[in-house]
């Protein structure tokens, strides 16, 4: 019985993990990348300069900015730099047509000059970011689809531990070159040692998008009024209406500070003005979420923007609020230094290999049933395919993407839409390429060219901009240095990976190629 | 979090000694029962302890966080160099079991 049960285990881990191991690689290297969000947006938009942090001067700039750009618009948000995002940035919703919801419009500014950067147009990190959840699809399809796959994420976890018969005694177990048996040894030890991050990030994923999976108690509570759940949850969201009579709205700069007496100096994100010209103005002081691992998205203080007066402060979270905020803060990493960052990030490559892994055993296990014959059935042929594509072929979007950004001219039309287009159409050639090559060449080609191109992007930057590695590494700007050296290591890893693959695809002697068939998986 | 980081690695330097296969291969013996023991709970003493300095330095949130994220970096870096430098793992823990005090006696 026993044993039944860890097999029907062991096929649901198998399956679950094959036909989502494809977009889950995807999801999770994405999500690792956007732990650096910020700093690949400075990489892809150098031209926005770093100054010594001065929020009241920023505020001040921006306030100015926006009264003499946008007076009549419907709201203005103004985020404020910090350590990671240099960029003084502006938004506001334009009120053209008052029957519908405006446009936004977003600009960066100098935080000193007040005027706004002539950056190259670019998605940078957030591309990455949006992708993870988004995958690029229409809303609400990619959010529903990156849910289902966070919960089939959540049962092959759940599934592989119980299939995994000997975690504590192969706890410290990696045999290196033993075919299988070490991508087996690997798949377990990245997914065993880094357990507590795999089931911390997928659980959180569906607590965040808890409203959109499980609406029942909130339309059991509120009927059809989810308008009101949301007010209530974030009182931010409920302010005054328009009166139509003009009005001056006061300097955001003590209202600034009278919120950072409220939160015992905790810092200020960003700051949201609701119709900026009217008598009924209101002001909204978010705070950081950097300040806290436990995320409050309604941590504010608001204002009367034309008298000044406090309207309201954010009561303290509920219990449930600070359970979801703790997952919310803890799978974003907001609070994150420079070192936890790192961490985080590996615990996200790790999480990445565990499912590359995952998806190369599948493979290897029916292929070595067709080792002899030389042919392999269509279906396997397919994974093989999916795998070179849905991998390799990844690195290779990224690199593209990156190069497209030091590539394509500054005044490009739609320069960063072509941006993301560049990164499907790179995508879209590795799968042709897949399909068009032998598995192991397909492999060893496209991880080359991988290699190639990550390693040349610190090249590639000092020959486009003048910020490259002999620059930013004086200057101690490590956002730009360390995105370069990530990519050369990124290029030497594929490198090194290449050459593994090439080495492996020479024949081996028939002593060694019949040992290594009868290494037979224990699991699975 | 150095401190906590030296004190997961030794610690689970210790619980991977205590092992017989991994003593074996590590020390090329058989650990005798006494040592396995004692082996075991120095390493879980070790990664229990080390809550403890990342807690007082960052306060309980962040703290904790960083004591994950540490166990798990630790345990990871100590599982990929047995295999490949199996001497430098075992020189890593002990320079950290050296070094732990000299950073307690820094950060504390």
């Amino acid at each position: 019985m026993k044993e039944g049960f860890r097999q029907a285990m062991a096929w649901l881990h198998t399956w679950a993990g094959l036909i989502f191991g494809w977009l889950l690689f995807a999801i999770f290297l994405t999500g690792t990348l956007a732990y650096f969000k910020d700093e690949i947006s400075h990489w892809m938009q150098p031209e926005v300069q770093a100054h010594a942090l001065d929020d009241a001067r920023s505020l001040t700039v921006a306030q100015t900015y926006l009264e003499r750009v946008a007076p009549t618009a419907a709201r203005w948000f103004i985020t404020l730099p910090d350590s990671r995002d240099a960029g003084l940035s502006v938004m506001w919703q334009d009120k053209i047509d008052p029957g519908k919801r405006g446009n936004f419009i977003t600009k960066t500014l100098d935080p000193v000059s007040g005027e706004a950067v002539q950056a190259r147009e670019s998605m940078g990190g957030e591309f990455f970011y949006r992708f993870h959840y988004q995958l690029q699809m229409p809303y609400p399809w990619g959010r529903w689809l990156t849910t289902i796959a966070a919960m089939v994420m959540f049962v092959a976890l759940i599934t592989g531990i119980i299939t995994h018969k000997k975690i504590f005694k192969d706890f410290f177990t990696f045999r290196p070159r033993k075919g299988q048996r070490s991508w087996l040894d690997g798949h377990n030890a990245v997914g065993v040692l880094v357990l507590p991050f795999h089931l911390m990030i997928t659980y959180s994923s569906l607590v965040i998008f808890m409203s959109m999976v499980m609406p029942a108690p909130i339309l059991a509570s509120y009927g059809n009024d989810t308008r009101g759940f949301f007010n209530d949850v974030f009182p931010a969201t409920n302010n005054a209406p328009v009166l139509g009579q003009p009005g001056k709205l006061l300097p955001l700069v003590p209202m600034y500070e009278q919120a950072r007496a409220h939160w015992a100096g905790g810092h200020v994100g960003r700051v949201a003005v609701n119709n900026p010209s009217d008598v009924n103005a209101s002001v909204n002081v978010f705070r950081a979420g950097s300040d806290r691992v436990v995320h409050d998205f309604g941590s504010t203080v608001s204002f009367n923007g034309s008298t000044g007066e406090l309207l309201r402060v954010s009561a303290e979270q509920s219990l449930p609020a600070a359970i979801g905020g703790s997952f919310y803060g803890l799978h974003m990493g907001h609070f994150a230094g420079p070192v936890l960052r790192w961490l985080y990030f590996i615990c996200g490559l790790a999480g990445t290999a565990m499912i590359g892994t995952g998806l190369v055993i599948w493979l290897g296990k029916r292929q070595l049933k067709h080792a002899k014959t030389g042919v392999m059935p269509f279906e396997l042929r397919l994974v093989e395919v999916l795998n070179i594509a849905s991998m390799s072929g990844l690195m290779l979007a990224i690199a593209g993407f990156f190069w497209a950004n030091r590539l394509l001219p500054v005044s490009f039309a739609e320069r960063s839409d072509w941006e993301v287009q560049i990164f499907f159409i790179a995508w879209g050639l590795s799968l042709l390429h897949a399909m068009l090559r032998r598995g192991r060449q397909g492999w060893v080609e496209q991880l080359s060219l991988g290699a190639l191109l990550f390693a040349a992007i610190p090249l590639l930057n000092a020959l486009t901009t003048s910020s490259h590695l002999g620059v930013s590494l004086v200057t101690g700007d490590w956002a730009m240095a360390g995105f370069d050296l990530t990519c050369l290591a990124s290029g030497v890893f594929l490198g090194w990976a290449a050459w593994k693959m090439h080495r492996r695809s020479v024949p081996q002697p028939k002593a060694e190629r019949a040992r290594g068939l009868t290494l037979k998986p224990e699991a699975h | 979090m150095l401190l906590a980081l030296l004190m997961c690695y030794a610690g689970f330097t210790a619980l991977c000694l205590s092992t017989d296969r991994h003593h074996g291969e590590l020390l090329h013996s058989k650990p005798s029962p006494r040592r396995r023991v004692g082996l075991r709970v120095l390493g879980w003493l070790l990664l229990s302890v080390s809550i403890w300095p990342a807690v007082s330095l960052a306060g309980w949130a962040q703290g904790l966080v960083e004591w994950c994220a540490v166990l798990m970096l630790s345990a990871l870096l100590l599982v990929l160099l047995l295999p490949y430098r199996p001497r430098l793992a075992l020189i890593l823990a002990g320079v950290g079991l050296l070094a732990s005090p000299v950073a307690a006696f820094a950060t504390l």
